[in-house]
């Protein structure tokens, strides 16, 4: 049986009606057109479908979304709200740390959470912050460069 | 002055603005109104005949709008291969679309099409299939055996192709060398592990017409293969291109099952299907061939070669797809014709067994046989107390030489020598020591590897797709649009393109964008693979722009009264040459061209001539000019603990003769991921099966260990030796592959010399290293 649970995302409230078996992943992108968060795997081993929940960085896919009812949730989009990129988003472009880009929003949403706890994050830092986070095209090496890039001071 | 204004600068990637935010570019988000999604019934069982298969309580379920079994689909055997035509001789076409007969666990036996993907799902639980179980073979050479299970009705032992290469007298080698050394090399299975699922969604008009996104490296491969799968013209298929696509690295290379089935699923129901991958699915859809290659090899005293023999045995998998192809490939390229030797001969075996089927990725049979060939001159270099750089320097072949292979070509430009001097120079190759040394747990080594010849496209192999097209359309404010099917599956082409384009009109980088293209608008090319597209594309692009470049000077000699060949245009200005007062922006003169009788200008209203009339445009449809080959030198070093086996890689220098590059940023960014993929190969990845039933038991990437930000080295340092390719695009050539064949060895040999462990079969783990120090 659905039930109409109230999501709060990226400052806005949804009224909306969820299977409970449902996902946080699936309800962004099936119900709501938030498609920046990805589904890589599905299972809590890519990192593609990163969102920050009330603060914390949080795979989608394994979050039930009755279960996030009333919290705070960021997504990608809410990152640049006004449309501009935000600071970790311009580097990203800036360093090339952006291949095929599947797992970048996923990524970004990792490695913003560090820099909102860590105003200069050491290498060991950022390369631990974004483990749980995978990428194929870059070795990393471009990410960890724009993430260094964005918390300069 | 630098000698170009675009080419071989790091601009910044015009899609990467829209990956930040949310990559509404990617195939996985195309919906369409009214679509159905579809999942497949799979077989849990590697070899076995369908008896029957009910589908009665299935089709009853509310929501569901389809199913089909073997019976609904079409029965004819194909290739899936795009970069082929499905006509060719040279391919073997087994495959059909659902068949009664299983060949691997995880073949699809039926599909079904409902209104929400969960009623999908439930409806293949539904379905009822009777199995009649088979005995399965998994293993290569037990397959070859008489009395094996056979797989395939028409390959005697499940042999699918013998092929062989020889030159010289080999015997006659043998006889003239020193020393000979023989071992045997093998490589794993793994996956190419692109982030964004096979998906795509395909839709149906009332006459039959198909319209097909979908997440692939070939717009027109996968239209071909379509309409020969399901007996329909090609003009009544249009396959739209993706702005990008979330990875590939060849595993999108091929028609998968999705595509063909959503096709009929659609046009039984009428409407949209969407079809998409779990990630199980993706890892058992195709993947790198295990390989294991024989060598043995003649030298003298000083390193040369005097004869060299490979025998290596390809797991084709259930069906034999690229397996009779990627051994060819892996032949020529990283065996037969990467260095100098008078006399080689090498025995191909391509074989059927009950495993998943093997596929396309980056580097296609070359990592196998670069794995074999660069750990054996290890072993040689050590055997013959020589320094593993000068051996190679021996070998090598020289700028100005014969293509080794493709006959018709040279190797005008060709810079390995130089990659291996700056890498050895950067790594610090002369302080390395060449025994086992240091004390304590943690021993360090470095470790070199080369790959000496490979593709920049496909011209002179026979049955491989070449072409490339573009079209450049110039804008009225003095932008253009890009046009061509190539797809940027995070290769970066979007913008190096984009930058040859605008280098050859004189317009700023991002005054070029990649627009809109589909299989019915834009000239045919060959896929984006085999390293192919800086080259093949670039040339076609320039090309394309060349030939709009000379109507915009044609329309700006009207309006300036001069000859167009006094004219150029740089910068966004058309000017005559040595009066730069005397000039006009390209956005002016775009304006002009598709002005009415009378142009609106600052100055007031102008006249136009019939001459000025009509867009300022560029196509352009060719084969590149011909096929020249990077190379590369790699340089690793590691740390081995004596006391657990793991190995870590601290440092990484990779020097790539590539020729022109285009755009440096991107290069780098080919080189640290190829690196990425060569560690995980090197050290970690290996798709596995339950050895009973054949069943994938890495099917995620909790099983499935690939490098994290964690296991990368912090060092990768790219260098590039700039060569000046005389028929490349501002003298490019390609890069992608030879990025990640060569870590493996390059890792197996700095452990040699950090631990004096070899390792000859892949992935090297923690135990493989104890093993071989006595520990375990
Ligand atoms: S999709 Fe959630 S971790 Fe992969
Ligand atoms: S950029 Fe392709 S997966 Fe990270």
């Amino acid at each position: 049986m659905k039930q109409i649970v109230p999501l709060h995302i990226n400052g806005d409230i949804h009224e909306v009606a969820i299977e409970p078996g449902a996902t946080l992943l699936r309800v962004l992108r099936e119900h709501l057109g938030l498609i920046g968060t990805k589904r890589g795997c599905d299972s809590g081993g890519c990192g593609c479908c990163t969102v920050h929940l009330d603060g914390k960085a949080v795979y989608s896919c394994m979050t039930f979304a009755l279960q996030v009812a009333g919290r705070k949730i960021t997504t990608i989009e809410g990152l640049s709200p006004d449309g501009r990129l935000n600071r970790l988003q311009d580097a990203f472009v800036e360093a090339g740390a952006v291949q095929c880009g599947y797992c970048t929003c996923g990524m970004i949403m990792a490695a913003q959470q560090l820099l909102d706890v860590t105003q200069t994050p050491t290498e060991e830092e950022i390369r631990r912050a974004i483990a749980g986070n995978l990428c194929r095209c870059t070795g990393y090496h471009k990410i960890v460069a724009a993430i260094k890039l964005a918390s300069a001071p | 002055m630098a000698k170009f204004d675009v080419v071989g600068h790091s601009v910044r990637r015009p899609d990467a603005y829209d990956k930040v935010t949310g990559g509404r570019g990617f195939p996985v988000n195309v919906t369409l109104p009214g679509m159905l999604h579809a999942r497949m019934l799979r077989s849990p069982y590697a070899h076995a005949r369908i008896r029957s298969i009910n589908a009665s309580a299935a089709e009853k379920l509310a929501g569901v709008k389809a199913v089909l079994t073997p019976g609904d689909v079409p029965q004819k055997k194909f290739s899936p291969l795009f970069f082929m035509p499905t006509e060719s001789n040279e391919l073997i076409r087994d495959l059909v679309l659902l068949s009664e007969n299983i060949r691997y666990a995880g073949q699809p036996v039926a599909a079904v099409a409902a209104s929400t993907p969960d009623i999908a799902e439930a409806a293949l639980d539904l379905i009822d299939v009777d199995y009649e179980e088979l005995t399965a073979v998994f293993d290569p050479e037990e397959a070859m055996q008489p009395g094996a299970p056979r797989i395939s009705p028409t390959a005697a032992n499940n042999i699918a192709r013998t092929p062989t290469l020889s030159r010289g007298d080999l015997e006659a080698g043998f006889r003239e060398a020193d020393e000979i050394f023989e071992g045997t090399y093998c490589t794993q299975r793994v996956h190419t592990c692109y982030m964004e699922p096979r998906v795509c969604v395909v839709d149906s008009d009332m006459q039959g017409n198909l319209t097909v996104y979908a997440s692939v490296q070939h717009i027109f491969g996968l239209r071909e293969k379509l309409a020969y799968v399901l007996s329909r013209p090609e003009s009544g298929i249009k396959v739209v291109k993706s702005p990008y696509i979330g990875g590939g690295f060849g595993s999108k290379l091929d028609l998968v099952y999705i595509e063909p089935l959503a096709a009929l699923l659609s046009l039984k129901t009428r409407r949209p299907v969407r079809m998409e991958h779990t990630r199980y699915e993706d890892f058992i859809t195709n993947a790198r061939h295990p390989m294991k290659v024989y060598l043995k090899t003649g030298v003298k005293k000083d390193g040369t070669f005097t004869a060299r023999y490979a025998k290596t045995i390809v797991d084709t998998g259930a069906y034999a797809t690229h397996g009779p192809e990627v051994i060819m490939v892996h032949a020529v390229f990283s065996f037969f014709s990467a260095y100098r030797c008078p006399h080689q001969k090498w025995d191909g075996v391509v074989v059927y067994t009950n495993n998943m089927l093997g596929g396309a990725f980056r580097g296609y049979g070359a990592p196998q046989g670069c794995w074999a060939v660069e750990s054996q001159i290890d072993e040689i270099c050590h055997g013959l107390k020589m320094d593993p750089l000068e051996f190679r320097l021996k070998n090598a072949h020289h700028e100005g030489d014969a293509h080794p292979f493709l006959k018709q070509f040279t190797l005008a430009s060709y810079r390995l020598a130089d990659c291996i001097n700056q890498g050895a120079e950067r790594i610090g190759w002369k302080n390395r020591s060449r025994t086992p040394s240091g004390a304590g747990t943690k021993r360090r080594g470095i470790g070199v590897a080369c790959h000496p010849l490979w593709v920049s496209g496909c011209v002179g192999l026979p049955d491989i797709y070449e072409h490339s097209g573009a079209i450049v359309k110039l804008n009225r404010d003095g932008t253009a649009d890009l046009a061509t099917a190539t797809i940027d599956m995070g290769t970066g082409q979007n913008t190096t393109l984009c930058q040859i384009a605008a280098e050859e009109l004189g317009i700023a980088a991002e005054s070029v964008r990649m627009s809109y293209a589909d299989t019915d608008t834009v000239p045919f090319d060959a896929p984006s693979h085999a390293s192919r597209v800086t080259y093949s594309a670039g040339n076609a692009v320039k090309a394309a722009a060349g030939e709009a470049r000379r109507r915009l000077l044609q329309v700006a000699g009207e309006m300036l009264e001069a000859d167009a060949a006094d004219l150029e245009v740089r910068k966004g200005i058309v000017q005559v040459k040595g009066s730069p007062d005397v000039n006009l922006t390209v956005a002016e003169v775009v304006s002009r061209a598709e002005s009415p009788l009378v142009q609106m200008t600052a100055a007031g209203p102008k006249v136009t001539t019939i001459k000025e009339k009509g867009s300022i445009i560029g196509v352009s449809s060719m084969a590149p000019p011909g096929n020249p080959s990077p190379c590369a030198a790699e340089f690793v070093e590691v740390e081995v603990d004596t006391e657990t086996g793991a190995v870590k890689v601290l440092r990484v220098v990779y020097a790539h003769d590539i020729g022109r590059v285009i755009n440096p940023a991107a290069a780098q960014g080919q080189v640290e991921g190829g690196v990425q993929q060569g560690i995980g190969y090197a050290l970690m990845e290996h798709l596995q099966f339950d050895p009973g039933t054949g069943a994938c038991v890495t099917g995620d990437f909790l099983d499935y260990k690939m490098p994290t930000a964690v296991e990368m080295p912090a060092e990768i340092e790219s260098i590039f030796i700039e060569s000046d390719e005389p028929t490349g695009p501002f003298g490019a050539k390609g890069l992608s592959e030879v990025c990640l064949t060569i870590p493996a060895p390059a890792i197996a040999n700095a452990i040699f010399n950090a631990v004096g462990v070899r390792v000859r079969d892949l992935p090297i783990t923690p135990e493989k290293i104890l093993a071989g120090l006595g520990k375990l």
